[in-house]
């Protein structure tokens, strides 16, 4: 096992992950922007260093800086969390050649997989479905057209090098095509760097469901089963929950084990997710791999009773996986809501601002991830997550009762400050959602507005 | 936090902060209107007694400007008196090791010229003074890892 740990990371997840790491008898070392100074990661690690000012691009995403923290901290082991530069394989390289372990998969595996288009080509190759679309990306607005043409409309749009919800744009009229093209491809070259773009069908009324796999670096790999993920704002999750609701045992089975053997073809290593598509008539198709530990992680760990920022760890040291996919047990249902700081009657704006009140949820099989305190701030510079508030329950009514009963216990104040507390409540009622029977459309049913592909 | 202090605690620390603040921003705005800095001050608010004392070398250099109110953690200093670290990494201040450092206390120096090296992954990165003024002391020794924003002279502004 190593001896510190150097979290590249800011927020609830470099927490989390400090966490394990104690638990584990790890030294924690955390790295921090000037705008995180007083964050509850820094005052919980071992040794902290500031890396940067605010802007993440001059701190969290600076790779030099980084470097230089992991050096000074003596560390052997580095945790990406989520986001910033944890899906970079220049970051995962850049920590092979320190001799450094980077807790993820190798950086060609980063490299395929993040790439949509080549990853699409792996996971084809493994036999995983995938939404009738193009493998190669698209050249012009000519062969756009004609590919729209043959897989009928609407289509989706989307960036080789997307995530996270951005670079898409759903397309349902052929003469507005040629339009969102140059644009998608244009927002896609600032965003990523890369204007690459592919085209697939879009399933406007599809769940989003994914399978949470672990491999080892000894070839063996399993699921912990799915997550749906269905309810969505500004195709970012908001209510994540495990299993997901009706689906079919023979349709779990095969996308558990669809999803083990891509990324074992893809010679993956560590905590990944495939995430599919999922139409009415319960047929999956393959949409992309998360080479990280997940937002949303915490409802599989719930559902399992695994830690898993500890497996991540022990692979990362060379551990072998020791459970068999038979001896895995998922019990209950438990449900996750993101808390944002953010106005949704103003189109979820982010409201940054000091939190002069701030009260968390307690009592039975409630968890909270979350770096924010009574006085903190949530920053400008950073996404607007502010806490996630996650409940296990022996089945899905007694989760969604627990859920209500853990938001109301939530309060959370301060000047210019709002959350989406109220709006989350509103979703855990909506007979669809009671019903399990919800799709990727919820969110818009809920803002009384046309669906998002229509403006 | 605040919110392990007893009530009682807690109401009492609220007016003391609150005076405490008071004086502070009427200390900042008699220095403000006299200009040149006094050799001492003593303000006095209720039970609250604030004085200061400056060395004349202190009183030399101009008045700094008056801080934010924004609290910052004690070992902080003025950001404008202090030439910082660039980035996190190895601080050098010498170009090249056992070589003449590039300033020393005592020095004058200019705006943009060269006082030290931060290395961060094998690349150097200069570092440079942003003002005129004279290099009051060195923070941090030759070769040590230093972090970014960590002061690394803390340097007197020339005066104009």
């Amino acid at each position: 096992m190593f001896h510190t740990v150097l979290i590249a990371n800011r927020g609830e997840i470099a927490l989390r992950v400090a966490r394990t790491c104690r638990e584990l008898g790890l030294r924690v070392a955390a790295i921090y922007s000037t705008e995180d100074r007083d964050s509850a990661v820094v005052r919980f690690a071992d040794q902290a260093v500031c890396v940067g000012p605010g802007p993440a691009r001059h701190s969290y995403l600076y790779l030099p800086a980084i470097m230089e923290a992991a050096r000074q901290t003596g560390a052997d082991a580095v945790h990406p969390g989520y986001g910033f530069l944890s899906e970079q394989a220049d970051f995962a390289e850049a920590c092979e050649a320190a001799g450094l372990t980077f807790v993820g998969p190798p950086a060609g595996v980063i490299d395929q997989l993040g790439d949509k288009s080549t990853a699409r080509a792996a996971m084809a190759g493994a036999g995983l479905p995938l939404l009738p679309g193009t493998i190669e990306p698209v050249a012009d607005a000519e062969a756009v057209a004609k590919v729209a043409a043959d897989i009928g409309y609407p289509v989706i749009v989307k960036a080789v090098a997307g995530g996270g919800g951005r670079g898409m744009q759903v397309v349902n009229d052929p003469d507005v095509l040629p339009r969102q093209y140059r644009e998608i491809r244009c927002t896609a070259q600032s965003l990523f760097g890369d204007d690459r773009v592919y085209v697939e069908r879009y399933l406007p009324a599809a769940r989003h469901v994914e399978v949470q796999v672990l491999c080892d670096q000894h070839g063996n790999g399993l699921h912990l089963g799915q997550r749906d993920c269905s309810v969505q704002r500004r195709r970012q999750k908001i209510i994540e929950e495990s299993p997901a609701p009706g689906l079919p045992p023979d349709v779990v089975e095969q996308m558990g084990s669809a999803a083990v053997r891509g990324l074992l073809a893809a010679g993956y290593v560590g905590a990944g997710t495939v995430e599919f598509l999922v139409d009415d008539q319960q047929r999956f198709y393959f949409m992309e791999v998360n080479c990280r530990i997940q937002v949303e992680h915490p409802v599989t760990e719930l559902t399992h009773g695994i830690d898993l920022v500890r497996e991540q760890l022990r692979i990362a040291a060379g551990e072998r996986i020791a459970a068999t996919q038979e001896e895995l047990a998922a019990r209950g249902c438990a449900i996750e809501c993101r808390i944002n700081a953010e106005d949704p009657a103003r189109d979820f704006m982010p409201t940054p601002g000091t939190l002069t009140r701030l009260s968390f949820p307690g009592g039975p099989f409630v968890r909270v991830d979350t770096a924010a305190v009574a006085g903190g701030r949530i920053s400008a510079a950073y996404d607007p997550l502010l806490a996630k508030i996650a409940v296990w329950a022996p089945d899905r009514p007694q989760a969604i009762a627990r859920m209500r009963r853990a938001l109301s216990e939530l309060a959370v104040e301060g000047p210019g400050v709002s959350t989406n507390r109220d709006f989350l409540m509103t979703a855990l009622d909506h007979p669809l959602f009671v019903a399990g029977t919800h799709d990727t459309s919820l969110v818009d049913r809920l803002t009384d507005s046309q669906p998002r592909e229509e403006r | 936090m605040t919110s392990l202090l007893e009530p009682a605690q807690s109401d009492r620390s609220a007016p003391l902060a609150e005076a405490l603040d008071e004086v502070r921003r009427s200390a900042q705005s008699l220095l403000a209107d006299l200009g040149d800095r006094p050799r001492a001050l003593r303000i006095r608010a209720g039970d609250v007694v604030v004085e200061m004392e400056w060395t004349e070398q202190q009183r030399a250099a101009p008045a700094a400007v008056v801080a934010p109110a924004e609290a910052k953690p004690a070992e902080e200093t003025p950001a404008g008196s202090d030439i910082r670290a660039p980035i996190v990494g190895t601080f050098y201040r010498a170009q090249e090791p056992g070589g003449t450092p590039f300033v020393s206390e005592g020095d004058q120096v200019q705006r943009g010229q060269q006082v030290g090296i931060v290395e961060a992954m094998k690349l150097m990165i200069p570092v440079e003074a942003e003002a005129d003024g004279r290099i009051v002391a060195a923070l941090a020794a030759d070769g040590a890892p230093v972090e970014f924003g960590e002061p690394l002279f803390s340097i007197e502004p020339s005066a104009g």
